[in-house]
């Protein structure tokens, strides 16, 4: 039963193959033809076939070299191939996996003369017949029977026609064939052959083996496998079935692979699978919370550092002081003089004296419209040219004459026109300075820096008439509060949730902190322990205002257009004049006086949680990502679901099928309707972005209740609607859930790297919505009430109101901030309300209320016609009972 | 009898203008033109003048002419050469019309341009390489940065000041470095090519210290045959430094240059004001003339003069109303020109010269009247020029040029030239140029689309080919009276390779200048007319550039400012990271790869047993002692 394993047939592989064979195959067959050699050429001298036959007559101790020389002689010519063909690839497969000196030992020794005394017995003793044998053929079947008895233990039995057959009798199958075939051969030595084949298959005649130890032994002193080609060592043996390397026979891969996939497979369609993805969503959410409260501890935060060297924070001398106060008082007085008067009058009052100065000035005009309002004034700026400078660069100082709180900015106007008077005497500024005075915190710088940077609107802001080179800085002074303070306040938000470098806040506290002994404070900690509990209040306070993404001070402007900036507000009560915070501003200028290059070092995405430590993108990061991941997963969950027919048609194919397992049954997905539903949902959404954001301040409470009302109905009225139209099957809410929450997902892992805050925000706000399902318990409608009221509770106008309610600003205010910072600066946190938070809600809604109705529709007028995709688990046990 | 004396002197110069013989005899002169501007601003001129023949100079015989720069423009086959150190930028709006109508300045950084003699444009290139090179070693400058990509060759804003035999073979070409900044070891060279070092005369008074804490300065070597009508060929080397110096930060010492506050009863205080105490100052105003003194300003006084001078020009020069009084030191000779505004001093050749301004006494009626009317009010330019940047982002931008013309009557016509680096790409079909009504730019009202298309009269446009070449860009416009004009173009930014990127990418990069050659409406050639040494002085004094002078078509020539244009810039750590990663997912990859290729697999039930059967086994066998492992794989 030759096996050669070559698909197909070619003079290359025959070479390469004979080439391959071990060194006792190689023999043997060398023996064999030169036996049959001897037999054609020496035939009328010496009878070789006689001589080496296996006659059981002539079997005495002096001819026991008969039992070991049959195998190797043969009849005829025809013989001689047909069992050379045979025995080659076995005898070789066998030396292989033994190694050489085993087999040798082995055929030789027991192989041969095991089945000989077999045959002799059985011949003369039992039959009582001489019939001499020879051939190699009792090897062949010997090595197949080894064989078979071994495939048997893999595959016990192959199927021919339905029917089973065991495998170890495969080799007598081959005998039968034998006996038909060629009628001369004797069966009786091929099946003693077999027996003694059986017999060391089943390992009964393992002892007979050399031991290891002795053939390693031999293998080392004679250093056979050094002196002999194609030996095959002890070590060497394969224990496989073929070849010894991969390279050598390629199909061992693919096999492996295959059975790896093969066993993926078996694993997707466990229904176990699919129970994992609201445990996993859940996980992701609880690790993503957990992993933000780990960030204030020591080992997640990091220390801050200076990461650009040419700033040298706090390494100057200042000289702000002496007679320079009282030029402070008398332009404090002419300040205080301005209070109340109008925009113009102020800068009519202010411009002389910046003039006065020596600087160049400008004024510009801006006019803005947002919720009803006008937002409109002039304003006035200066440019200090640097004295050997050549306009390539400047840094600018804001003083806005009312802060965010529509306080007037008291000192820090004067302040900031007394520093430009002192700065004007030195010669060693590399950048211009522009002194920027703008009528509020929020329009006139925005206005100035989008003209500043040719991205404004001509019809609501005027062009700069004087302009200087790049900016790489800007610092906002707000100095509002009349009596001396104790610390100075940071503010470094922008707009949309972008930061200022932090090397640049790094060396206000640097400057403010270590050099002139004035304490920091951010996000409106007044008093910071540096402990857990104050650092974890930091970052969320920092989170929070990221997340909304409205500006903070006059800075917040700039920072989209890479100027890094921060706002400085003194605060406290303490012994620190005007001039302290001058020195402070004095620092942190001839800092950035020292940049060669742009502010690039050190990070732009960083929580602060302390004056002194932050996180950065790497190790936030993944706690936003996590929670929208959450989504995408419950959507691929979904869609994965929805593809399948429902649990009792799974179980119904289960119970046909009785060896293989079932195939999963696969249903059709419905894509269109889901698809328009979740289009429509999106598309509505521009309804209330374009509504909050356009309408005017008085009517937007009114406009906020008219919505929530018509946003509560919605759901209801919308899955009614949907239900009525199309009577949607469960399939098709499943879908529409999973394309809203893969776009929720979507939209939010990729804001998470723009606006990290923001994205989290939302994920955590819209986190219910993985998990809102349809009502599968019997009381339906309560389940379904108390569904919508949840959903209800953290749907956007629900938060709004907490929020606001929380802010105690009311709605109005809330909604007109929204606005404004839509209009003037382009926030784009309503869109993310409105656009993907929104959208994902109201879709959610209609899938949770809309399945029970249609559930029950479904089940009872349309169940059965369309078959196994239709109906939910509920309408499908009713099509069961009924 | 001042009238008198300025009208002897008056008479003697042109004496002296006129005489031919003067022409070649007087072949070294020097001049400090001195000017006193609005906001305390001072204007000092330092002209250097040599002449040398051209057959001595063709034979090696330099006297004046310094030998160093002599056999270099020889080597390099140079016929005409101009050089240029700026820093700082000229404030058109306080101090009005540059020095010498803007003909010895250069934008920020280095700018050379020369004529050279070649027959082809690669023996041009070849010289070119050569000058810059041999330049840059001479002035310490990095002027062999200057290569392909920098050079350029102007065809309408630059014409050869000299006279020249042929005009057919030579080649002018323009190179600019604007990120080059101008120090000391400029200027060491600089004065060692004078014939008096340095030592002696106006010189004495370049110190490092001041210069270069000037507000703006520029320093110029103009090398130029000139040629009179009747006698023969001289070749002129001109040296120029003007600087402006503020008033008020040169007096300080230099032992103590650090600006601190004055002591509270020392601060100028406007005592008008209601508030006014001894704690609170309004201060007076900061534009008000400041006494001041040579050696004050400049920290030391001059000595004496050169010797090899031309004792016919006066050394130095100051541009005030003769109704204020200059006190000088004894034995200098001071003669007021005729126009009223000006008087020159001739300084006895071994005497230490120092000057005096007080401020204008209080009696005085003019000075009282406004704060500028003690100086000589500056002349309006003939246009003033603002360009910057529009557009924000990394991709693209855009340039705008403000171009206004103060003259209420006369229109002006001007060639504006950019050489921009290959990696502004620009879009030439975004040039516009628009016209706004009125100085001011505040009216908006623009102009009739007939009017507005004829302000670009030509345009010379060579493109840039990456990493070879720069963006020429000649532009031949008029802007009408009293108008302001906005020439706008965009441009792309290309990124850069990671290798090309200089050392502090992150600044960004220089562009330079603009250069605007206002055309002389009268001579619309090349006219042989002469500039004026001082802004607008067209006096007295003009007359001491005596011989030959330069012949100018260009009437004004100004200069905006250098850009800085921030392009993309990779995070420099980024290749260390992308090393590591790729490495990382090499090694997995690799690993696993390796792994299925090379490793043997075997089924579980083939390999040799593991556990605690076979270990038992393995003992039993060991008690056995001959039974060994049998056939392997069967059990």
């Amino acid at each position: 039963m030759p096996t050669v394993n070559t698909p197909g047939l070619s003079l290359q592989r025959i070479y390469s193959y004979v080439n391959r064979l071990p060194l006792f195959t190689r023999l043997v067959v060398a023996a064999i033809v030169l036996f049959e050699a001897a037999a054609i050429l020496l035939g009328n001298w010496w009878d070789v076939r006689a001589w080496g036959a296996l006659a059981p007559d002539e079997l005495g101790f002096g001819s026991l070299y008969r039992t070991n020389t049959y195998p190797l002689i043969h009849t005829d010519m025809f013989h001689l191939i047909v069992n050379l063909v045979s025995v080659t690839p076995m005898l070789d497969m066998f030396e292989r996996e033994h190694g050489t000196l085993t087999t040798l030992a082995l055929f030789i020794g027991p192989l041969s003369t095991l089945p000989a005394l077999l045959y002799v017995g059985a011949e003369k003793y039992v039959l009582g017949l001489h019939s001499p044998v020879m051939g190699a053929s009792i090897w062949a079947f010997l090595l197949a029977a080894i064989e078979a008895v071994r495939m048997h233990r893999v595959h016990p039995y192959f199927v021919i026609a339905g029917q089973s057959f065991p495998v170890w009798a495969t080799p007598l199958a081959a005998l039968v064939v034998t006996m038909v075939l060629w009628p001369k051969t004797s069966a009786l030595g091929h099946l003693c052959g077999l027996a003694v084949g059986y017999i060391c298959g089943l390992g009964l005649l393992k002892y007979l083996a050399p031991p290891e130890k002795v053939l390693r032994w031999i293998e080392g002193r004679l250093n056979l496998l050094g002196r002999l080609p194609h030996y095959v060592s002890v070590d060497q043996k394969t224990h496989g079935r073929f070849g010894v390397l991969p390279m050598s026979n390629l199909g061992a891969t693919p096999v492996l692979i295959n059975a790896a996939t093969a066993s993926a497979l078996q694993l997707r369609r466990d229904p176990r699978i699919l129970k994992l993805p609201p445990y996993l969503s859940l996980l992701c959410i609880v690790v993503g919370v957990a992993w933000l409260l780990l960030l204030p501890l020591d080992q997640y935060s990091r220390r801050t550092y200076i990461s650009e060297n040419a700033l040298l924070p706090g390494q100057v001398h200042t000289y702000f002081s002496g007679s320079d106060q009282n030029v402070f008082r008398a332009y404090k007085h002419e300040v205080n003089a301005l209070v109340g008067k109008s925009n113009a009058e102020i800068n009519d009052k202010l411009e002389p004296i910046v003039k006065g100065l020596g600087l160049k000035t400008a004024r510009q005009n801006f006019t803005y419209h947002a919720a009803g309002h006008t937002y409109a004034g002039e304003n006035l700026y200066a440019i200090l040219q640097a004295p050997r400078g050549d306009a390539t660069e400047a840094i600018v100082l804001v003083a806005a004459w009312e802060n965010v709180k529509h306080e007037i900015n008291r000192n820090g106007v004067p302040l900031a026109l007394t520093l430009l008077r002192y700065f004007k005497r030195w010669s060693l500024w590399s950048k211009d300075i522009i002194l920027v005075l703008t009528p509020d915190s929020i329009a006139g710088p925005q206005a100035w820096v989008d003209a500043y940077h040719d991205a404004h609107d001509p019809s609501r802001v005027a062009s700069l008439p004087l302009k200087a080179g790049l900016l790489q800085g800007a610092i906002a002074i707000d100095y509002a509060q009349e009596s001396r303070f104790d610390s100075v306040h940071i503010v470094y938000d922008g707009v949309n949730g972008q930061l200022p470098n932090l090397d640049l806040i790094n060396s206000v506290v640097h400057i403010a902190g270590g050099q002139m002994g004035i304490g920091v404070a951010l996000q409106e900690m007044w008093r910071h322990d540096n402990g857990y509990s104050d650092r974890l209040r930091t970052m969320l306070r920092g989170m929070l205002k990221q997340g909304l993404g409205l500006p903070s001070g006059p800075h917040s402007s700039f920072i989209p257009y890479h100027v890094d900036a921060v706002t400085l507000q003194p605060f406290g009560e303490g012994w620190q004049d005007e001039m302290a915070m001058g020195r402070v501003i004095e620092g942190t200028f001839r800092s950035l006086n020292n940049l060669l290059e742009h502010l690039h070092q050190s990070f732009f995405f960083y929580l602060i949680m302390h004056r002194e430590r932050f996180v950065s993108i790497g190790t936030y990061l993944p706690s936003a990502m996590l929670v929208a991941a959450n989504f995408t997963i419950m959507a691929i969950a979904l869609w994965v679901k929805s593809g399948q027919a429902p649990e009792a048609a799974a179980s119904k194919s289960k119970a046909d099928t009785t060896t293989t397992p079932p195939p999963t049954p696969t249903v059709e997905r419905d894509l269109f309707l889901p698809l328009g539903v979740v289009a429509l949902i999106q598309s509505l959404s521009i309804v209330p972005l374009y509504l909050f954001n356009h309408a005017p301040e008085s009517i937007l409470t009114p406009l906020f209740i008219a919505f929530t009302l018509i946003n509560t109905a919605l759901p209801s009225v919308l899955s009614h609607l949907l239900t009525q139209t199309y009577a949607p099957t469960a399939q098709q809410y499943q879908l529409v859930k999973s394309f809203s929450l893969l776009l929720l997902g979507m939209f939010l892992s990729s804001l998470a790297t723009l606006n990290f805050s923001l994205a989290l925000l939302t994920g955590l706000l819209a986190a219910p919505l993985s998990f809102a399902g349809p009502c599968r318990s019997r009381r339906t409608t309560t389940c379904r009430a108390a569904a919508a009221v949840l959903l209800h509770a953290l749907g956007p106008p629900a938060v709004l109101l907490a929020a606001a309610a929380y802010s105690r600003a009311g709605v109005a205010a809330v909604l007109r901030e929204a606005a404004v910072g839509w209009h003037v600066c382009g926030t784009y946190s309503p869109l993310v309300v409105w656009c993907v938070w929104w959208p994902a809600w109201l879709a959610t809604s209609v899938v949770v209320l809309g399945k029970g109705e249609d559930g029950d529709g479904d089940g009872e007028g349309k169940g059965n016609g369309k078959g196994n995709g239709k109906g939910n688990g509920k309408g499908n046990g009713k099509v069961k009972t009924t | 009898m001042r009238q008198f004396l300025s009208l002897f002197w008056l008479s003697f110069l042109s004496l002296v203008f006129f005489s031919p013989s003067a022409a070649s005899a007087a072949d070294y002169h020097e001049q400090l033109v001195l000017r006193p501007l609005p906001q305390s601003a001072l204007l000092a001129s330092f002209n250097f003048r040599s002449n040398t023949t051209v057959s001595e100079f063709e034979k090696g015989n330099f006297r004046f002419f310094p030998r160093s720069l002599g056999q270099i423009l020889q080597h390099a086959g140079t016929r005409e050469l101009h050089l240029r150190f700026g820093l700082g930028r000229w404030d058109a709006e306080s101090w009005g019309a540059r020095p010498w109508d803007g003909a010895r300045e250069g934008g920020t950084g280095v700018e050379l341009w020369a004529w050279l003699e070649a027959d082809t444009d690669e023996e041009a290139d070849r010289k070119w390489l050569t000058l810059t090179n041999a330049l840059s070693g001479l002035f310490c400058a990095s002027l062999n940065f200057i290569d392909g990509t920098r050079t350029t060759r102007p065809v309408m804003s630059f014409q050869p000041e000299g006279d020249h035999a042929t005009v057919s073979n030579l080649h002018l070409l323009y190179g600019v470095l604007p990120h080059e900044v101008v120090c000391t070891e400029n200027l060491t060279p600089f004065l060692k090519l004078l014939p008096c070092k340095g030592k002696v005369g106006i010189a004495t008074l370049l110190d490092g210290h001041k210069l270069f804490d000037a507000s703006w300065q520029s320093m110029a070597i103009d090398i130029r045959p000139v040629c009179p009508a009747d006698g023969e060929c001289v070749l002129q080397i001109e040296q120029t430094i003007d600087m402006v110096l503020d008033i008020e930060r040169s007096k300080r010492p230099r032992g103590n240059p650090i600006p601190r506050p004055p002591p509270g009863h020392e601060l100028p205080c406007d005592t008008s004001k209601p508030y006014h105490s001894h704690d609170t100052c309004f201060p007076a105003d900061h534009t008000a003339n400041q006494d001041w003194s040579l050696s004050q300003i400049f920290g030391k006084p001059m000595k004496g003069t050169c010797p090899l001078t031309d004792p016919t020009v006066p050394p130095v020069c100051i541009h005030v109303p003769d109704t204020r009084s200059v006190f000088v030191s004894e034995g200098v000779r001071e003669n007021k020109s005729a126009s009223g505004a000006s008087r020159c001093f001739e300084i006895p050749p071994s005497a230490d010269f120092d000057m005096v301004l007080p401020r204008p006494s209080e009696s005085d009626p003019a000075a009282n009247q406004t704060p500028d009317s003690a100086i000589v009010p500056p002349e309006t330019p003939l246009l003033y020029a603002e360009r910057s940047f529009t557009g924000h982002g990394q991709e693209r931008g855009g340039v705008q040029t403000i171009l206004r013309n103060p003259s209420p009557d006369a229109a002006v016509e001007f060639i504006y030239m950019e050489s921009l680096p290959w990696f502004m790409r620009i879009y030439l079909h975004t040039m516009e140029a628009r016209v706004v009504a009125g100085a001011g730019g505040s009216a908006h009202a623009r102009a009739r689309p007939d009017e507005s298309s004829s302000l670009i009269q030509q345009v010379f446009y060579r493109p840039a080919v990456d990493r070879a070449r720069g963006t020429q860009l000649e532009v031949r416009m008029r802007v009408p009276p009293a108008a302001t004009v906005f020439l706008t173009y965009d441009f792309e930014k290309s990124i850069l390779r990671y290798t090309e990127y200089p050392p502090d990418a992150n600044r960004g990069f220089d562009v330079a200048a603009a250069v605007i050659t206002i055309l002389d409406p009268d001579h619309p050639g090349p006219r042989s007319d002469q500039g004026s040494p001082a802004a607008g002085a067209g006096t007295s004094s003009s007359s001491s550039r005596g011989s030959g002078g330069g012949r100018r078509f260009a009437a004004y020539t100004l200069r905006t400012t250098t850009l800085l244009c921030s392009l993309p810039t990779p995070d420099f750590s980024m290749p260390y990271n992308v090393i590591i990663f790729t490495s990382t997912a090499i090694a997995l990859a690799f690993g696993g790869v390796f792994n299925i290729l090379v490793r043997r697999f075997v089924a579980a039930d083939e390999g040799p047993e593991a556990g605690l059967a076979v270990l038992v086994g393995r003992l039993k066998g060991r008690l056995l002692r001959g039974a060994g492992q049998a056939v392997k794989g069967k059990s």
